[in-house]
C-alpha cells in the first residue's frame, strides 16, 4: 500500500501532534533534547555491530525521531525499519553520557508508526493472533500449552521430526521447535484454589507473583522453583487469579493501547500487595516502566509510579531481604549471561552472580560482553530472524568452550540460547538462576532424608 | 531477490556505485536513511549525502574513488562519525565511503611491538585485543569505545594520555593509502619506523581526510606499565589547581596523564551518568596519572600530594582500588556527552595555551560567558595545555547557534592571542577554517593548499575543509590566475 492511500484511509484523531507525528502520545521532546550526538552509543549496539550503517545505531534512530518532529521525514516504510529493527535491549541506555532514553524514545516512535501504518496481510494476522487473541488470555495460553503437552506426549513431536514434516515449517520456527522445553502444568492454574502458599517456617513477608504467560507455559518449572525458593526463605506467596500478560510485547510492538489496557489490570490485581515478584527481566522491567504509558495522563501516571515501586526481580528481592546458603554441593561449571532488561533494564548484574556464586561447587566462568544481546528481544527473533540469527550467533562466540549451564533470568533469552546451544553444535544446559538455587535447596534435602 | 537486495533507484550513479560494492546492502541512498550521516560529532552544520557506500577491501574504495573522480562526484570517508570539527560532514552532498565494515585486527606482532588494523577497527578494541599479553595501544581519545583507527588518523587524534606518550602521528608506522585518483599507495612500508625521505606519514597523519583514504595501518604498540596510580585533587580557586600543574611538571614529574574540569563541567558530569561525587561548591578538579616501573611510582605519588597541599588543596587523594580509578575515568572520559544532562546542546572548542596562562584564559573565557549569555564548561588536558571549553546552547532557540558558534571563535582568538594555537587534537574540519587566519597568514594557509593540489588536485575528496573558504584567501587569486591562463 503506497503512503498516499493510507493518508487517505486513517484519519488521524487528533491535531495535537508533534511535527510530523500525528497522534496522541508522540515521543517525548525531552528524551532526545539530552542526546548530543556524541556517538558513545555505537559500539554498544547490536544492529550498528552487525549492519554499520548509522541509521540502525542509537544515535541514527534518535535522529531520525527528532527528525520526523521536527518535520523533515514522514512517518513511513523508510523510516520504520530502523526503529522496528531495534531490538529493544537498552545496552544504549547502559552506554549513554548523558542516560538519554533511547528505549523508551523507540517505544513511542513505534506506537506512531502502527498507528499510521497498520499491520496487514500475513503479518498482521501473526500479530494480532500473538498480541491480541492469544497472550492476555491466559485460559488460552493453557490450551496452547496443553497441546503442546499433547504434541510432545502423543508421539506427534518425534512423527513430525522423522517424517522430515518439520522441513515445511520456516527454517527460525523449525528452529524453535528444536530446543522447546517440555511444557508441563501453568503454576497460576496449579495454585488456582490455593489463596496463599504459606513460607516454611517463619513468615517474615508476604508478596504477590506475576507468573507471566511465556514463562507459566513453557517453563512452569521455573516458577514452580521461584516459589519453593521464595517459601524457603520466609515468604508467603499469593498468585492473583486475575493477574495478566505484562504487556511488553505488545509495547515493543507499538501496540501500545492494547499496553495500557493490561497495565491497568495488572496494577489492579496487585494493588493489595507491597512486592511483586517477577521472575522474567523482560516483564519486571515492563512493569517498572508503565508509567512510560501515561504520559498524558496524570492521575494514572502517579498511580503507575507507586505500582513500579513494588516490583522487583527475584535476585534482587533475595539479595536485599536474605534468603539460606545452600549446603549442598552442586559441583558444575558455569558461565551467566545477562539478561537486557535485567542488567540494562534494572541495574540488576550482580545480585544473580552472588546468588549463583554461594551455591557450594559452582564454578563461574567469565562471559565476554556478558550483557551483549542475545537476539531474543521478546518476539524480535519471530519478527526479524535474519538479524536475530546474526546477533545470536555473535553471542554463541562469546559463550565459554567449558561450561556446563549457562544461567540467566529471562524466559525469552532461554528459548533464544537454547537455539543457539541446538544450533551450533554446543552442549550447554540452560537454567535460570533460581533454578539452580532451588536445585541446591533440593539436593539438600535429599542429603538430608538420606542421612535420617 | 529479496526486496532489500534490490536497488530502487533510477540513478546510474547510485547503480554504478551499489555494482562496485555489491548490491544493495552495502549502499544507502533513500533520505530517510541519509539523514542518519548528515553531521558527525559536529552537529551546527548538517547536509544530506548522495549516497553512502560500505566497501569491504581496499580494492573495493579504489573503484569507489575512480568512479566518483572520473564522474567528478565529490566524495570523503567516514569512520565512527565521533569527530567533533565536522571532517564527515558532507557539505557538497558527497558520496560517503563508510570505513567501518573494514573493521578487521589484520595482525599483531608483539615481538615488534606492532599491530596492522582496518581503517574501520575500533581504537579500544585494539587495546583489549592485546591486554592479556600485557600490551596495549596509547592514543586514548575520550571517544576510543567507539572511534576508529582510521578517523584517528584522520585527525590525529589525542587523548588524556597523550601527555607522555604522544597523539597518533606518533604511533603510526606504515599506512595503505588510496590517493584521490584510486591509486593503491603504500606508505612506510612493513612498519619500520623513520624512513629515509620526506615524512609523508607524518603528512597524511592530520590531514582530516584531504589527501587521501587510509586503507590499512600499521600501529605501534607498548608494554602495559607496570605500575599505574591516579590522584584526585580539589582546589578552592582555580589559579591553585593551574598552579599545581606547572609545579608538578617543574618538579620533574612527567604524569601520564593531568586533567583539569572546572564548575560548570562538573555540574554536567555530577549530573549525568557515571557521577563520582564530586563537590559541587569547588572552583576546579585535577586528576593526574602517573605509571611506569612500579618502584618509583609511590615517590612521584607523594611528592604530587605534596605538590597540592602546597597550592592550598581542600582534598587530595590517591585512588584506592582499580574500580575506583575506573570510576573516576570514566567520569572524565564522558565528560562531553554528559553536557547533554545540562544542556540541549553543545559545540566543545580545542584550543592550546601556554599552561601558565590557564588562570588568565579561563577568566577571559568567563567573560565570552556572560557577554554571550551562554554557559561554558571548561574541560582541560592541563598537562600539555589543550583546553576544551565545551560552549552549552540550545539550537531550537532561533540565533543560539551561531551566538555559539561565536562564543567558541572567541575562545580560541584568546588561545592564539596568549600564544596558543586553535587546535590540540579535534583537527580544523569546518568549524575552525576561519580560525586559522588567527594563527596563520594568506601565504601560509596558500602554501598549504598548493600541498593539498599535488595529491587531491581537482578537490574532489572532502572539499572545504580544514582551510577557510575562498573568498578572502590568496586561493581566490590563484583560482583567477588560473582562469586567465586558461
Amino acid at each position: 500500500m503506497s503512503l498516499r492511500e493510507l493518508d487517505l484511509k486513517q484519519e488521524p484523531p487528533c491535531t495535537s501532534g508533534l511535527g510530523n507525528y500525528l497522534w496522541s502520545d508522540p515521543p517525548d521532546e525531552k528524551k532526545w533534547a539530552d542526546c548530543v550526538h556524541c556517538g558513545m552509543c555505537l559500539e554498544s549496539c547490536p544492529t550498528y555491530e552487525q549492519t554499520g550503517q548509522e541509521q540502525h545505531s542509537p544515535r541514527g534512530r534518535v535522529h531520525l525521531i527528532k527528525s520526523v518532529a521536527e518535520g523533515k521525514l514522514q512517518v513511513n516504510e523508510q523510516f520504520m525499519d530502523p526503529v522496528f529493527q531495534c531490538l529493544d535491549c537498552r545496552a544504549c541506555t547502559t552506554a549513554c553520557p548523558a542516560d538519554v532514553d533511547v528505549g523508551g524514545l523507540i517505544e513511542e516512535a513505534r506506537g506512531q508508526i502502527r498507528q499510521a501504518m497498520p499491520l496487514t496481510g500475513v503479518k498482521g494476522a501473526i500479530s494480532k493472533f500473538f498480541l491480541h487473541d492469544l497472550f492476555p488470555h491466559q485460559n488460552r495460553l493453557n490450551t496452547l500449552g496443553s497441546l503442546l503437552r499433547f504434541y510432545q506426549k502423543s508421539g506427534m513431536q518425534k512423527a513430525v521430526r522423522k517424517t522430515k514434516l518439520i522441513n515445511v515449517m520456516p527454517q527460525h520456527l523449525a528452529d524453535m521447535e528444536a530446543i522447546m522445553p517440555e511444557v508441563k502444568e501453568p503454576v497460576k492454574k496449579k495454585y488456582k484454589d490455593v489463596k496463599v502458599i504459606k513460607a516454611i517456617g517463619e513468615t517474615k513477608q508476604e508478596v504477590a507473583m506475576l507468573t507471566g504467560c511465556v514463562m507459566d507455559v513453557m517453563f512452569s518449572d521455573i516458577n514452580e522453583s521461584t516459589i519453593n525458593v521464595l517459601t524457603r526463605n520466609g515468604s508467603d506467596v499469593v498468585i492473583p487469579q486475575n493477574q495478566t500478560c505484562c504487556g511488553a510485547l505488545h509495547v515493543h510492538a507499538g501496540d501500545r493501547d492494547m499496553g495500557r489496557k493490561l497495565a491497568k489490570q495488572n496494577m489492579e490485581a496487585f494493588k493489595d500487595f507491597d512486592k511483586v515478584i517477577v521472575n522474567a527481566a523482560g516483564c519486571g522491567c515492563m512493569m517498572k516502566e508503565y508509567a512510560e504509558l501515561f504520559k498524558e495522563d496524570p492521575e494514572m501516571h502517579a498511580k503507575a509510579e507507586e505500582f513500579s515501586e513494588k516490583v522487583e526481580d527475584i535476585s534482587k528481592f533475595l539479595h536485599e531481604t536474605g534468603y539460606e546458603k545452600p549446603k549442598a554441593e552442586m559441583n558444575t561449571r558455569i558461565t551467566y549471561h545477562d539478561a537486557c532488561h535485567l542488567a540494562h533494564g534494572q541495574g540488576i548484574r550482580q545480585q544473580p552472580r552472588d546468588i549463583l556464586l554461594d551455591i557450594p561447587g559452582v564454578d563461574m566462568v567469565h562471559m565476554p560482553n556478558s550483557d551483549r544481546c542475545c537476539g531474543s528481544a521478546g518476539i524480535y527473533n519471530i519478527t526479524n530472524p535474519e538479524m536475530a540469527n546474526a546477533v545470536l550467533e555473535s553471542k554463541m562466540e562469546n559463550v565459554p568452550d567449558d561450561v556446563e549451564m549457562i544461567s540467566m533470568g529471562n524466559p525469552g533469552c532461554m528459548l533464544q540460547m537454547a537455539m543457539g546451544v541446538q544450533k551450533y553444535g554446543r552442549n550447554q544446559k540452560i537454567v535460570h538462576t533460581v533454578q539452580l538455587l532451588d536445585w541446591a535447596y533440593q539436593k539438600e534435602d535429599g542429603m538430608r532424608e538420606g542421612e535420617e | 531477490m529479496k526486496a532489500k537486495d534490490r536497488v530502487k533507484s533510477q540513478d546510474k550513479h547510485i547503480l554504478n556505485l551499489a555494482h562496485i560494492v555489491g548490491g544493495a546492502r552495502s549502499i544507502l541512498y533513500l533520505k530517510e536513511d541519509l539523514v542518519a550521516y548528515d553531521c558527525d560529532g559536529f552537529t551546527i552544520h548538517k547536509h544530506l549525502p548522495k549516497a553512502v557506500v560500505f566497501p569491504k577491501n581496499t580494492q573495493e574504495v579504489a573503484e569507489i574513488v575512480k568512479y566518483c573522480s572520473k564522474n567528478e562526484l565529490p566524495f570523503l570517508a567516514r569512520g565512527a562519525g565521533t569527530g567533533l570539527s565536522g571532517g564527515a560532514i558532507p557539505l557538497n552532498g558527497e558520496i560517503i565511503i563508510s570505513m567501518v565494515r573494514m573493521k578487521k585486527l589484520i595482525s599483531v606482532d608483539l615481538e615488534n611491538r606492532r599491530a596492522v588494523v582496518e581503517p574501520g577497527f575500533v581504537n579500544l578494541k585494539l587495546t583489549n585485543s592485546i591486554s592479556d599479553k600485557g600490551y596495549y595501544y596509547a592514543p586514548d581519545p575520550s571517544s576510543q569505545y567507539c572511534c576508529t583507527i582510521g578517523g584517528n588518523v584522520a585527525e590525529n587524534a589525542g587523548g588524556a594520555h597523550c601527555l607522555k606518550y604522544g597523539v597518533t602521528t606518533n604511533h603510526i608506522l606504515g599506512l595503505e593509502v588510496v590517493m584521490p585518483n584510486g591509486e593503491i599507495v603504500e606508505i612506510g612500508k612493513d612498519g619500520i619506523p623513520d624512513a629515509p625521505g620526506y615524512d609523508l606519514l607524518g603528512l597524511i597523519t592530520g590531514s582530516e581526510g584531504t589527501l587521501g583514504i587510509v586503507t590499512k595501518i600499521t600501529v605501534r604498540v607498548l608494554k602495559n606499565p607496570e605500575g599505574k596510580q591516579t590522584v584526585l585533587a580539589y582546589f578552592d580557586r582555580v589559579e591553585d589547581g593551574s598552579q599545581a600543574v606547572s609545579d608538578i611538571i617543574s618538579a620533574g614529574i612527567v604524569p601520564a596523564a593531568l586533567e583539569m574540569m572546572d564548575k560548570t563541567a562538573i555540574e554536567g558530569v555530577e549530573a549525568a551518568a557515571f557521577p563520582v561525587g564530586h563537590p559541587k561548591d569547588i572552583e576546579a578538579v585535577l586528576l593526574i596519572e602517573v605509571d611506569g616501573i612500579a618502584a618509583g611510582i609511590q615517590e612521584q605519588i607523594d611528592q604530587i600530594l605534596e605538590v597540592c597541599r602546597k597550592r592550598n588543596v581542600r582534598e587530595v587523594r590517591a585512588a584506592g582500588s582499580e574500580e575506583e580509578r575506573a570510576r573516576w575515568w570514566a567520569n572524565r572520559k564522558t565528560g562531553f556527552g554528559a553536557m547533554g544532562a545540562i544542556s540541549p546542546d553543545y559545540l566543545v572548542q580545542d584550543g592550546v595555551i601556554p599552561r601558565s596562562r590557564l588562570p588568565e584564559v579561563l577568566s577571559r573565557i568567563n567573560q565570552i560567558s556572560s557577554e554571550s549569555g551562554l554557559r561554558i564548561a571548561n574541560i582541560f588536558h592541563a598537562g600539555d595545555g589543550n583546553l576544551h571549553p565545551l560552549v552549552l546552547f540550545d539550537a531550537r532557540i532561533p540565533g543560539e547557534s551561531e551566538k555559539a558558534l561565536e562564543a567558541g571563535s572567541q575562545c580560541l582568538k584568546v588561545c592564539a592571542d596568549v600564544g596558543g594555537t586553535i587546535t590540540g587534537e579535534h583537527g580544523v574540519g569546518i568549524e575552525k577554517r576561519e580560525e586559522m587566519r588567527f594563527v596563520f597568514t594568506e601565504e601560509e594557509i596558500a602554501a598549504q593548499t598548493d600541498v593539498r593540489e599535488v595529491f587531491n588536485p581537482h578537490n574532489l575528496l572532502n572539499a572545504g575543509k580544514l582551510f577557510p573558504s575562498p573568498g578572502r584567501c590568496a586561493e581566490v587569486k590563484k583560482e583567477m590566475k588560473a582562469q586567465a591562463i586558461s
